[in-house]
């Protein structure tokens, strides 16, 4: 189970690398695609411990995107956390809370790195807007892997598969 | 959150931040996280250096203190040493006009006579020694007086130096005879200040406090200087007087004497 959700972690990755390519809408770039696995690791795990997998999934960020590596780290890890706080205070689990946590977690991940990579010169300007456009877009993608997580497919295709073989 | 979970999560992201640092160029081309360092050690490099600096002024000034102390002890020890100088010079110059108060009416002593200083004086063996501020050799038995009156006799001369014999010398004599001439005896030495006053006739009219001078029959000391004064008087079985007289002399804190050569008794025993 966890060398599938390394895989998917992946696979969001390289996705993520896709929809920067040239030709590729611009609004693409606001999506932040790997926000799902922090967000689902605060509302689904029942125990939480210290987010390495965060850190990693940062790093990763910031060898596939960024221009050095480590702010990255700090943010996941500072947005994981984050979440980590709300979801213990929100008891809501719907794909509305997914949504929520997405943006929630888009907004720490952008301020947190900008924070992080200010010291080191390399800060670049974004406004309100382009940090609004990402939690929005991010919100929205997390609500909708919420939302089809909240229709459990599986279910219904056994259900189907078993009136089908009656 | 725990307080190690925290500890934990500042702790990667310093970690974090500090490789990011490491791996970006400053304006020199070393890594930022150089400069970094360097702004966290030049503080700390001032500091050290200015407290390596401040101890190193401490200490000179602490040496300095202790220099200014001890030269401060010295120039104390110095102005003492100049204060107890000044009391002994005006000592000498109040000695000195005593001796030119008692010499300048008396023209015979005055000519040919020697100022001495006492350096040292033994009184309960009844010796001085005085100096001269040249070279003299005196005779024996050269008279020496102070302003209060007769101090004794030379007995040994060397250069500057001179050894005198007290009045008070057990060995000591000196004819005696009251002011006004009329009771005469014989002054002698009995180790202290006191002095017996010997050969007084039982019917010689003498009082407590009368003053004795020498009256020059003894042919040492020249006459009319003054000897003692009677302080006690006595009738015995003997056919003389036992008197006791005080030296008028202040022996022990005489400073200044004059030396009478030229009354200095001549080999036949007569006065010059």
């Amino acid at each position: 189970m966890r060398a599938v959700i390394v895989a998917l972690a992946g696979v969001t990755l390289v996705s993520q690398r896709v929809l920067g390519m040239p030709g590729m809408p611009a609004w693409f770039g606001y999506l932040i695609l790997p926000m799902i696995w922090i967000v689902a690791a605060s509302l689904a795990r029942k125990e939480r411990h210290w987010p390495y997998e965060a850190l990693l999934l940062g790093l990763a960020w910031d060898l596939l995107f960024g221009p050095v590596v480590g702010p990255g780290g700090i943010a996941w890890t500072a947005a994981c956390l984050s979440l980590y706080g709300l979801a213990s205070v929100v008891a809501d689990r719907s794909p509305k809370a997914w949504a929520a946590f997405g943006a929630v977690g888009a907004v720490v991940v952008i301020l947190v790195q900008r924070l992080a990579v200010m010291p080191l010169g390399l800060a670049s300007v974004f406004t309100i807007n382009q940090l609004a456009l990402s939690a929005l877009f991010t919100g929205l993608w997390c609500g909708f892997i919420g939302a089809v997580l909240a229709l459990d497919l599986g279910k219904h295709w056994r259900a189907y598969h078993v009136r089908k073989l009656r | 959150m725990s307080r190690p979970y925290v500890l934990r999560t500042i702790l990667v992201w310093i970690l974090l931040e500090l490789l990011a640092a490491l791996q970006v160029p400053a304006t020199g081309g070393s890594p930022i996280l150089f400069s970094w360092l360097r702004t966290l050690v030049e503080p700390v490099a001032i500091v050290a250096e200015g407290t390596v600096d401040l101890a190193i002024d401490f200490g000179l000034g602490a040496h300095g203190l202790q220099r200014a102390m001890v030269e401060n002890r010295e120039m104390r020890i110095d102005l003492e040493t100049l204060r107890a100088r000044q009391m002994l010079l005006q000592a000498d110059l109040e000695a000195l006009r005593e001796i030119g108060d008692f010499a300048g009416p008396n023209a015979e002593f005055d000519a040919g006579a020697l100022v001495g200083r006492c350096t040292y004086r033994d009184l309960l063996a009844g010796s001085m020694e005085v100096r001269t501020a040249g070279s003299f050799i005196l005779a024996h038995d050269t008279p020496v007086v102070s302003a209060n009156g007769l101090v004794g006799r030379v007995l040994r001369s060397e250069g500057r130096r001179h050894w005198l014999q007290l009045v008070t010398h057990t060995a000591a004599a000196v004819a005696v005879e009251t002011e006004d001439s009329l009771v005469h005896g014989l002054a002698l030495g009995t180790g202290s200040n006191a002095l017996t006053v010997a050969y007084v006739p039982r019917q010689a009219e003498l009082e407590r406090g009368a003053l004795l001078v020498t009256s020059g029959s003894d042919g040492i000391y020249p006459p009319d200087i003054p000897v003692a004064r009677v302080t006690r008087i006595r009738e015995s079985n003997e056919p003389f007087l036992e008197v006791t007289a005080i030296s008028t002399a202040d022996l022990h804190a005489i400073r200044m004497v004059l030396i009478l050569p030229k009354w200095a008794p001549t080999a036949s025993g007569g006065l010059p």
